[in-house]
C-alpha cells in the first residue's frame, strides 16, 4: 500500500540541497528534490527510502509510516570533491598524488594578520612557520619540510594568481581577497615550478564572484595589541649593586680591596660616588620597556562586491588597516584595492584580468636586533629618569645634574625615544600586481591560455635625526638625514596548451608550456647632514655627503609539459617535466632538467572494498621528483671588481679590486623527494586524516664555502656537498559530535630530520661566527649546530677549583666549564655541539565549536626540542660596559656563603676566563606551546536579517598569542630569530666583514636571537555582514 | 628568444672578465693594491695591535666591539681562537691578492716595459713590506706569491723563515732597481729610497748588519731625505709627503667620501663626550711618558693628557696626538682628519743605521733635531751609557706610536727582558702569535706555532 511521503532536503548548514535522488529501495521508483529541496513520492509505509546525490552521503532512512521525512544531507566524499589549485591548474582532490595542503579562507577568516602566511601557522603539517618579528608587517619565516639549504636561500616559490614571484612580500594581498592557499609540499607537486620549487611553493589565488545576485560584503574590526610579558630586567637598586660588584671583582682580581675609594682605582674600575652613598635615591627607577611599548589600538574596515553572470563574473575589494604599533611611534597602514574580472567574449573566447594594487605607510623599527630600539632600550640603566629636570631625555645634557656621570664611561643610556620621538622616518610602498590572460578553445579538447603578468613594486624611505637627540643617545650627534628608494619591476610571459580527453573509462590532460620572466631592481640612497636647525627635514636643507644607485637584474625561461593520466577515476598517474635556464647560473650550466613523476589508487572505490562500510575514503599516493633551488645572487657566477680608492698626494685616485671569484660551472642546487602518503576515512568521514612520509636529498648545494684565506677571499660560492630531509606527517580531522552541537577536532603533527651527509674539501666543518655566537655545519649533523662551550654551574669555592681542570683565571664564583675532551685542561678543544634550533616536532590543534549561530575556536600551537642562542647574553647576560643586566643573573655567585643560584658567575669588569665565550649559558630550550588563537563568532539568525535585507551577519571577537609556555624567560619569544631567511645576504658577497653584529650568513643564524621585536597579543572585535 | 636572454651582465658592478688589458686598468688595479695600506696600517689594525699593544708603550681600556679578544693582545694570552688574531691573518692574505693579481697580469699584457717595470717594483714593495710584518708577527707562514685557487691552496703550508725573508730580499732588490728617486716618484708613490730603507730594516733584522749598513748609506747618501727642523709638525695636515719622509700612506680628510686619517680618533679614549667617539685604541702608559728625558719637547708634542668636555670637565688620560687635525669636521661621530701615515722615515734610517754600525753620529742628528744633549756628551743622560742603550732609549721616545717598538724589542733580542720588567707575563714562544684556529680547521697540515 503506498502512501505519501513529503519532505524537505537540506545540507548541514540548512541550505535546500536540490536535485537529490530519492529511491524506494530495492525498487526503481523514486523522484527528484526540486530547487527547495522539497520532494513527494508514493510509497509503502515499511519501505526504505534511499536518499542520494554526488556531494552527499547517501542515506538509506526507514519510512516508518511516517508521511513527512526531512532529511539533512552529509556532504560526502567531500573532501574529494574539493577542487585543489596545484601548478598550472587544478585538480579534484581525488586525483592529487602528490603532498598538497589545501586551506581555504574559513580557515582563516576573522583572524587579524596583515599576511595570510601567519594564518597558517600551526594548520599544515610539515609546513613550520615561525612569527620571529612581532613589528606589524613583518612576514613570517616559511619552511617547508626542513632546510633545504645551508647558504643558498630557503624560502618558500610565492605563487600568486598564477604568477611566480621570488621574494614576493604576502602583506601586499589583503588576507580576506584570498580564496585560497596551497602549500605544495613534495618534489612532484612542486617540481612543475622546477629551478624554483625546492624549499616548496605556496600558491595564493584570489576570490573571484559566482553567477547570481550581487553580494556585498562589509566588514569591520577594532583590535588592541599587548605586549604579553617583558622580559624582567634588574631595577635600579639591583643593578647599582651589581654593578659595584663587577667592578669590586675586577679590583680585588688586580689585587686591590673592595673598600679601596677611586682615588686609587684605574679610571676603569671607578664607581660613581652616588652607587655608593646613596643609591637609594633613584629608588627602583625607569622601567624602560614601559617607556617603550604601549597598548596599541588597530582599525580594519573591509567592502567587497561579487557577483557574475554565466559569461561573467567580478569580485571588487577595497580594504584598509590603520595599525598603530607597541613600539613608541611606529605604524603599519595598509589600503589595498581588487579587482578581478573574469568573461566569456564568445564561447570559445574568455578573457579575464586580475589587478591588485596595494599600498603601504609604514615605520616598523626594532627587528634589526643588536643596535635597533628595541635591543638598546633594554640595555639602558635603570638609574636614569625618563625626562630630566630640563626636560630633556639623557645626562648628556650638560646644564643638567645628570651630566655627573658622563665622567664614567660605562654608563648606559640608549634613550628609547632618542630614536623614535627624535627621529622622523618613515616607508610608502606601492605595490601592483596585475595578470591578463585570454584562454581559447581551439578544439574542443584543446584549450589555449596565454598570460602576461607585470609586478611593480616601488618603496621609498626617509630618515632625519634631530640635532643633539635631547642628549638621549650614546652620543650626542649633529642632525642627519637619509633617504632612499627601490624599485622592482618583474614581468611573465605565460603560454600553456592543455588537452583533455576521454576514451571511455581512461582520462588524459595533458599540459605544455612555454614561459619567460624576468626582473630588475634599482636602488637609490642620498645622505645627508650639515642641518641649520631641526625645521626642515627634507634633504635640501643639508649638505648632501653621500649618494648612490644600483640596478641589477635576472631572467628566466622555462619549458613545461605535464601528462596527467587517470583510469577509472581510481588509477592515477602524473607526469611532469620542467627544463629551466637562469641568468644568475654559470655559463657551462645555464640550463637544467626537473621531472617528476606520480601515482595514486583510490582503494576505497574499489569493488572489494564495498564490504568495508566504514571506510568511506582510502587512497595511497606515491611520488618521486626532482626540484631546484636558484636563490643566489643575481651574479653569483661572475668575478667583479668593487671599487677600492686611493689618495696620492691631495687627489683621490679611483681604484678597482677583484671582489669575487668566478664559477662558469655553477648550476642549480638539486633536490630529489620521495612521498609516500595515505589518505583515509572512516564512519561517514567523521575521521579523517592523512599521513606522509617524505625522503629528500640536496646535492650540488649552492654553497659559499669557506676557502683557505690565503687565497684572498674566505668564500666561493661553488655547487658541493649533500644534505637529507626525511620525515613524517600527520592530519587527523574528528567530527566529535555532529547535530545541532558540532565539535571538529583538527590536528597535525610532523617531524623532519635533517641531516648533513656530505660538505666540501675534506668535509671541514663550515663555522660562521657573529659575535662569539658560533654556528657549525658538519657531515652527520643537521645544519647549523650551535657550537660552545658547556657552562656546569658556578665554583662555589676554592676546592671546587682545585678539584676539576679550569681555565688559568679561575677563582670561585666564576664558570665551571666542562673538560669535554676529558684531557685534564680546559681549551678551544673542549667546545661541543650544544644546540639546534629546529625542533624535533611541531604540531598544532584547532578546535571549533558550532551550536546554533555560536562558533567557539581556539587554536593551539607547539614546537619542542628545538634551542634558542639568546645573543643579548653578551650584553645583558654578562658585564658589558655597564649595560642593565637581566633580572635572572642577579641570583649570582657572591661569596661562598651566599654562591646564588649556582647557574649564574659573578659579575666582573674584566672577565678574564671564558665567560663571555659563547657557551651552554647563552642557549635555552626554544620548545614551547602557544595559544595561538581563541575565536567566538555569533551569526545573527537569518529571520531577523532579512527584514534588515541583510543575507548573513556575524559578529566576533578573535584573540592572536594569548599566552605561551616557554622556558625562555631572557628573551620575549622562544621564536624570536633576528636574521632572516632570506635568498641571500648581500655580506656574503663581500665575506669577511663578520666581526659583529651583521651574521656573515643570516640563514645559518636561525634562531639566534640579538634582541628581537615581541610578539604582542592581539585582541580584535569585528562585525561582517554581507548583502 | 633564447640564450642571448639568459646573458646579463651585471649593472652596478664592473666585470672582471675584461679587465687587466690596458694601462688604464693597472693604474685602477694597483691603486686598489696600495688601498690595502689603509687596512694593514689602520689604527686598529694588525701592525698596530702588534707593533704598540704588544709592546710596553700603551695599553687598552674600554674599548669597542670584543674587548677580551683585544685585551689578549695586551695580556699575552692571545688564543688560536681569536677573533682578532683571525681578522688580521684574513686582511693581511686579502691584501697580499690583490698585489699578486697585479703581478700576474701585468707579465702577459700589453704595456711598455718601464711602465711595467714601475708597476711590479711598486707590487713587490707592498708584498714584501707585508710579509716582513706576517713573518715578525707570526714567524713561518704559506707564502703565496701568485694568485691561486682554492684547491691549490690546500698545498700551500708554512715557508721556513728564512725562506720568507728570501722572497722579501728579492722583491726589495727588484724594486730598488728598477724605482725612480723620491723627487722622481710622485708623492705617496714607492720611490728608490723607500724599498732600499725597508730592505736595510729587512736586513737588520736577519742580523745582517753588514748589508744592512750598506743599504742604508745609500738611503742617506741619496741626498733625497733630510731631518726637518720641527718635530712636533711631522704629522700636521699641512705638513705632508716632506723630505723626512720616505714612505707615507696619504689620506684626504674633510669629507666621508674619501679615505680620512683614523688615527687620532682611533687612539683617542673610548668616550664620545665631544661628539665625537674614540676607538681606544693604544693609550700611553705612565712608563712612556717618563722615559721622555726632562725638557724633551717630543713628550709634549706626542702625547696628549687628557680631554676637556662639553661642560668643561677634564678628564684625565694619556693618549697619542701625532695625529691631531684640529680643523677636521666631525661626521657622524668620526673626525675627517686630513694626516698622513709615515710607514718609514728618515729619523728610522739614521737610528737603524747606527743600530747597524754602532756609529753615534747618525744617532746625534735626531738628537740634534729634538734639541737634546747629544750621545757622547756630558749632558747626555748616563743611564744610556752603551750606544744599544741609547738607541734604543731614543728610538723609543722619537718613534712612540708608529708602530715600531715591539718589532725593535724583537729585532735587538731586548723583548723577554724589557717586558717581563714591565709586568707583562711572556714567553720567548709567546713572541709569536698563534695561527688562527679557523686556518689549521680547513687545513690541518698547517702546523701551529709552539705555546699555542
Amino acid at each position: 500500500q503506498n502512501k505519501p511521503v513529503t519532505g524537505k532536503i537540506t545540507d548541514e548548514t540548512g541550505k535546500p540541497v536540490p536535485g537529490v535522488s530519492i529511491v524506494v529501495k530495492s525498487t526503481t521508483t523514486g523522484t527528484i528534490s526540486n530547487a527547495e529541496g522539497a520532494y513527494s513520492l508514493a510509497a509503502p509505509e515499511n519501505a526504505t527510502l534511499v536518499f542520494s546525490s554526488v556531494s552527499y552521503e547517501t542515506q538509506e532512512i526507514a519510512i516508518n509510516k511516517r508521511s513527512i521525512i526531512n532529511v539533512s544531507l552529509l556532504p560526502s566524499s567531500k573532501i574529494l570533491n574539493e577542487v585543489v589549485v596545484v601548478g598550472y591548474g587544478t585538480q579534484s582532490k581525488r586525483a592529487v598524488t602528490g603532498a598538497v595542503a589545501s586551506i581555504n579562507n574559513k580557515q582563516f577568516q576573522d583572524r587579524s594578520f596583515s599576511n595570510v602566511a601567519q594564518s597558517l601557522a600551526g594548520q599544515v603539517a610539515g609546513v613550520n612557520i615561525s612569527q620571529a618579528q612581532g613589528a606589524p608587517g613583518s612576514s613570517p619565516f616559511i619552511k617547508i619540510r626542513g632546510v633545504s639549504s645551508i647558504t643558498a636561500g630557503t624560502n618558500p616559490l610565492l605563487v600568486v594568481d598564477g604568477v611566480p614571484l621570488e621574494n614576493f612580500n604576502l602583506n601586499m594581498i589583503n588576507p580576506q581577497d584570498i580564496e585560497s592557499v596551497e602549500v605544495l609540499k613534495d618534489a612532484s607537486s612542486a617540481a612543475i615550478y622546477g629551478s624554483r620549487g625546492s624549499s616548496g611553493v605556496v600558491i595564493v589565488t584570489t576570490k573571484l564572484g559566482k553567477a547570481g545576485k550581487p553580494s556585498v560584503s562589509v566588514n569591520l574590526e577594532y583590535g588592541s595589541q599587548k605586549v604579553a610579558r617583558q622580559i624582567e630586567m634588574m631595577d635600579a637598586q639591583q643593578f647599582i649593586r651589581t654593578y659595584i660588584d663587577a667592578k669590586n671583582n675586577a679590583w680585588i682580581a688586580a689585587g686591590g680591596k673592595a673598600t679601596d675609594g677611586n682615588a686609587l682605582r684605574p679610571t676603569l674600575l671607578k664607581i660613581p660616588e652616588d652607587f655608593l652613598t646613596n643609591p637609594q635615591q633613584f629608588g627602583a627607577g625607569t622601567n624602560w620597556q614601559d617607556v617603550m611599548f604601549r597598548t596599541a589600538p588597530m582599525y580594519n574596515g573591509q567592502i567587497s562586491v561579487s557577483g557574475g553572470t554565466e559569461k561573467t563574473q567580478y569580485m571588487f575589494s577595497g580594504a584598509y588597516l590603520d595599525q598603530t604599533a607597541i613600539l613608541d611611534m611606529n605604524y603599519y597602514k595598509r589600503l589595498a584595492l581588487r579587482s578581478n574580472v573574469k568573461t566569456m567574449v564568445t564561447d570559445k573566447l574568455t578573457i579575464g584580468l586580475n589587478l591588485g594594487v596595494t599600498s603601504i605607510f609604514d615605520r616598523t623599527e626594532g627587528t634589526k636586533g643588536k643596535s635597533d630600539v628595541i635591543s638598546l632600550g633594554l640595555q639602558s640603566n635603570p638609574h636614569f629618569p625618563v625626562y630630566n629636570e630640563n626636560g630633556n631625555l639623557g645626562y648628556r645634557d650638560p646644564n643638567s645634574t645628570w651630566f655627573r656621570f658622563t665622567s664614567f664611561g660605562d654608563m648606559n643610556l640608549w634613550h628609547p625615544y632618542s630614536l623614535t620621538r627624535e627621529v622622523d622616518k618613515g616607508t610608502k610602498s606601492f605595490n601592483t600586481l596585475g595578470t591578463a590572460y585570454l584562454e581559447y578553445n581551439i578544439l574542443k579538447n584543446l584549450k589555449f591560455r596565454t598570460s602576461l603578468s607585470g609586478n611593480l613594486f616601488n618603496t621609498r624611505n626617509h630618515f632625519y635625526w634631530n640635532d643633539k637627540q635631547k642628549y638621549g643617545y650614546s652620543a650626542v650627534l649633529a642632525a642627519q638625514a637619509n633617504a632612499g628608494n627601490s624599485y622592482m619591476f618583474n614581468w611573465l610571459s605565460e603560454n600553456t596548451l592543455t588537452y583533455d580527453k576521454q576514451i571511455g573509462d581512461h582520462s588524459l590532460t595533458g599540459l605544455v608550456g612555454y614561459t619567460s620572466q624576468k626582473q630588475r631592481d634599482e636602488t637609490m640612497y642620498v645622505a645627508a647632514n650639515n642641518f641649520p636647525n631641526d625645521l626642515v627635514h627634507t634633504l635640501n636643507a643639508g649638505t648632501v655627503t653621500a649618494g648612490n644607485t644600483t640596478a641589477s637584474e635576472w631572467s628566466l625561461l622555462s619549458y613545461i609539459a605535464r601528462l596527467q593520466y587517470n583510469f577509472n577515476n581510481r588509477y592515477f598517474l602524473t607526469g611532469t617535466i620542467r627544463r629551466d635556464g637562469m641568468s644568475r647560473f654559470g655559463d657551462n650550466n645555464k640550463w637544467g632538467y626537473f621531472p617528476s613523476v606520480s601515482a595514486g589508487w583510490l582503494i576505497s572505490d574499489e569493488a572489494f572494498m564495498s564490504n568495508l562500510k566504514n571506510i568511506n575514503n582510502l587512497k595511497l599516493r606515491v611520488s618521486y621528483g626532482v626540484t631546484g633551488n636558484n636563490q643566489i645572487p643575481n651574479y653569483g657566477a661572475v668575478s667583479l671588481l668593487a671599487a677600492s680608492n686611493y689618495v696620492y698626494g691631495s687627489t683621490m685616485n679611483n681604484g678597482l679590486r677583484v671582489s669575487s671569484i668566478a664559477n662558469p660551472n655553477l648550476k642549480w642546487e638539486k633536490t630529489n623527494m620521495f612521498n609516500l602518503g595515505l589518505d583515509l576515512g572512516i564512519l561517514n568521514n567523521r575521521i579523517s586524516g592523512s599521513v606522509e612520509y617524505y625522503n629528500s636529498l640536496t646535492r650540488d648545494m649552492l654553497l659559499f664555502v669557506p676557502v683557505p684565506d690565503i687565497t684572498g677571499f674566505s668564500s666561493q660560492l661553488t655547487n658541493i656537498g649533500k644534505m637529507r630531509n626525511r620525515g613524517i606527517e600527520l592530519n587527523i580531522s574528528t567530527k566529535n559530535t555532529v547535530g545541532e552541537f558540532k565539535w571538529t577536532t583538527d590536528f597535525n603533527f610532523s617531524r623532519n630530520r635533517n641531516k648533513v651527509l656530505q660538505l666540501g674539501p675534506g668535509n671541514a666543518p663550515i663555522q660562521y661566527v657573529d659575535n662569539v655566537v658560533t654556528v657549525r655545519t658538519e657531515v652527520g649533523q643537521p645544519v647549523s649546530n650551535f657550537y660552545g662551550y658547556i657552562f656546569d654551574g658556578v665554583f662555589k669555592n676554592q676546592a671546587e677549583v682545585d678539584a676539576y681542570p679550569h681555565h688559568a683565571s679561575t677563582t670561585p664564583g666564576d664558570p665551571k666549564v666542562r673538560d669535554v675532551n676529558g684531557d685534564g685542561k680546559i681549551t678551544d678543544a673542549d667546545r661541543t655541539i650544544i644546540g639546534n634550533n629546529q625542533p624535533d616536532f611541531i604540531a598544532g590543534m584547532t578546535n571549533t565549536f558550532t551550536y546554533k549561530g555560536f562558533d567557539f575556536s581556539f587554536m593551539l600551537q607547539g614546537a619542542y626540542g628545538g634551542e634558542i642562542a639568546n645573543n643579548n647574553i653578551r650584553y645583558l647576560g654578562t658585564w658589558d660596559n655597564g649595560r642593565n643586566f637581566y633580572a635572572s643573573m642577579y641570583n649570582y655567585w657572591r661569596s661562598e656563603s651566599d654562591p646564588g643560584d649556582g647557574i649564574h658567575f659573578k659579575p666582573n669588569v674584566s672577565y678574564q676566563g671564558l665567560q663571555k665565550q659563547f657557551s651552554s649559558y647563552w642557549v635555552s630550550d626554544a620548545s614551547f606551546l602557544r595559544m595561538k588563537n581563541i575565536r567566538v563568532s555569533y551569526a545573527i539568525p537569518s529571520k531577523m536579517l532579512s527584514k534588515m535585507n541583510m543575507k548573513s551577519a556575524r559578529v566576533y571577537v578573535n584573540a592572536e598569542n594569548v599566552f605561551i609556555l616557554s622556558k625562555y624567560k631572557d628573551g620575549y619569544d622562544p621564536e624570536n630569530t633576528t636574521y632572516g631567511t632570506t635568498s641571500y645576504s648581500s655580506s656574503m658577497e663581500t665575506s669577511g666583514s663578520y666581526t659583529s653584529g651583521n651574521a656573515p650568513v643570516p640563514g645559518a643564524f636561525q634562531g639566534v636571537d640579538y634582541g628581537s621585536y615581541p610578539l604582542p597579543r592581539v585582541i580584535t572585535v569585528g562585525v561582517k555582514v554581507d548583502f | 628568444c633564447g640564450d642571448s636572454f639568459l646573458q646579463l651582465a651585471p649593472v652596478s658592478n664592473p666585470n672582471a672578465g675584461n679587465f687587466f688589458k690596458t694601462k688604464a686598468d693597472f693604474d685602477l688595479a694597483s691603486n686598489a693594491a696600495y688601498a690595502t695600506l689603509y687596512t694593514i696600517y689602520n689604527p686598529e689594525g694588525p701592525v698596530s695591535y702588534t707593533g704598540e699593544l704588544m709592546g710596553d708603550n700603551v695599553t687598552i681600556l674600554n674599548i669597542s666591539g670584543n674587548m677580551a679578544d683585544k685585551w689578549q693582545f695586551r695580556d699575552y694570552t692571545l688564543a688560536p681562537a681569536n677573533t682578532m688574531v683571525y681578522q688580521f691573518w684574513q686582511d693581511f692574505y686579502r691584501s697580499l691578492y690583490n698585489i699578486n693579481i697585479v703581478l700576474d697580469k701585468i707579465e702577459t699584457a700589453d704595456v711598455d716595459a718601464a711602465y711595467k717595470d714601475k708597476v711590479k717594483g711598486e707590487m713587490m714593495f707592498l708584498r714584501s713590506l707585508y710579509y716582513f710584518q706576517m713573518v715578525q708577527i707570526w714567524g713561518e707562514i704559506p707564502l703565496v706569491t701568485k694568485p691561486i685557487t682554492a684547491e691549490e691552496s690546500y698545498g700551500v703550508l708554512r715557508s721556513p723563515v728564512t725562506e720568507v725573508y728570501a722572497q722579501i730580499v728579492k722583491d726589495l732588490q727588484f724594486a730598488a732597481s728598477k724605482l725612480p728617486l723620491a723627487s722622481a716618484a710622485g708623492a705617496g708613490k714607492v720611490s728608490k729610497g723607500a724599498a732600499q730603507a725597508l730592505l736595510g730594516k729587512v736586513y737588520l733584522t736577519m742580523g745582517d748588519k753588514t748589508n744592512a749598513a750598506t743599504t742604508l748609506k745609500e738611503v742617506v747618501s741619496s741626498g733625497q731625505y733630510q731631518l726637518l727642523p720641527s718635530y712636533a709638525t711631522l704629522w700636521s695636515p699641512t705638513n705632508k709627503n716632506t723630505k723626512e719622509s720616505i714612505f707615507e700612506i696619504q689620506y684626504l680628510g674633510g669629507s666621508s667620501t674619501a679615505p680620512f686619517s683614523d688615527y687620532y680618533l682611533g687612539f683617542f679614549p673610548n668616550s664620545n663626550a665631544l661628539g665625537f667617539y674614540g676607538s681606544g685604541m693604544n693609550q700611553v702608559v705612565d712608563d712612556t711618558w717618563n722615559e721622555y728625558e726632562t725638557g724633551d719637547a717630543r713628550r709634549v708634542a706626542s702625547i696628549d693628557t687628557g680631554f676637556t668636555d662639553a661642560k668643561g670637565t677634564f678628564t684625565r688620560v694619556k693618549f697619542p696626538k701625532k695625529w691631531q687635525d684640529k680643523t677636521a669636521p666631525i661626521i657622524g661621530q668620526r673626525i675627517a682628519a686630513n694626516n698622513n701615515f709615515m710607514v718609514l722615515r728618515y729619523a728610522d734610517v739614521l737610528l737603524l743605521l747606527t743600530e747597524a754600525t754602532g756609529d753615534a753620529q747618525y744617532l746625534n742628528q735626531v738628537r740634534k733635531r729634538a734639541g737634546m744633549p747629544e750621545f757622547g756628551t756630558a749632558a747626555y743622560p748616563s743611564k744610556y751609557s752603551t750606544i744599544e742603550a741609547a738607541t734604543e732609549h731614543e728610538r723609543r721616545v722619537e718613534l712612540a706610536f708608529e708602530f715600531q717598538r715591539w718589532f725593535d724589542l724583537k729585532r735587538t733580542n731586548r723583548a723577554l727582558t724589557v717586558l717581563a720588567a714591565k709586568g707583562k707575563s711572556v714567553s720567548q714562544a709567546k713572541l709569536l702569535i698563534p695561527i688562527p684556529n679557523v686556518v689549521r680547521d680547513q687545513n690541518s697540515k698547517i702546523t701551529q706555532n709552539a705555546g699555542y
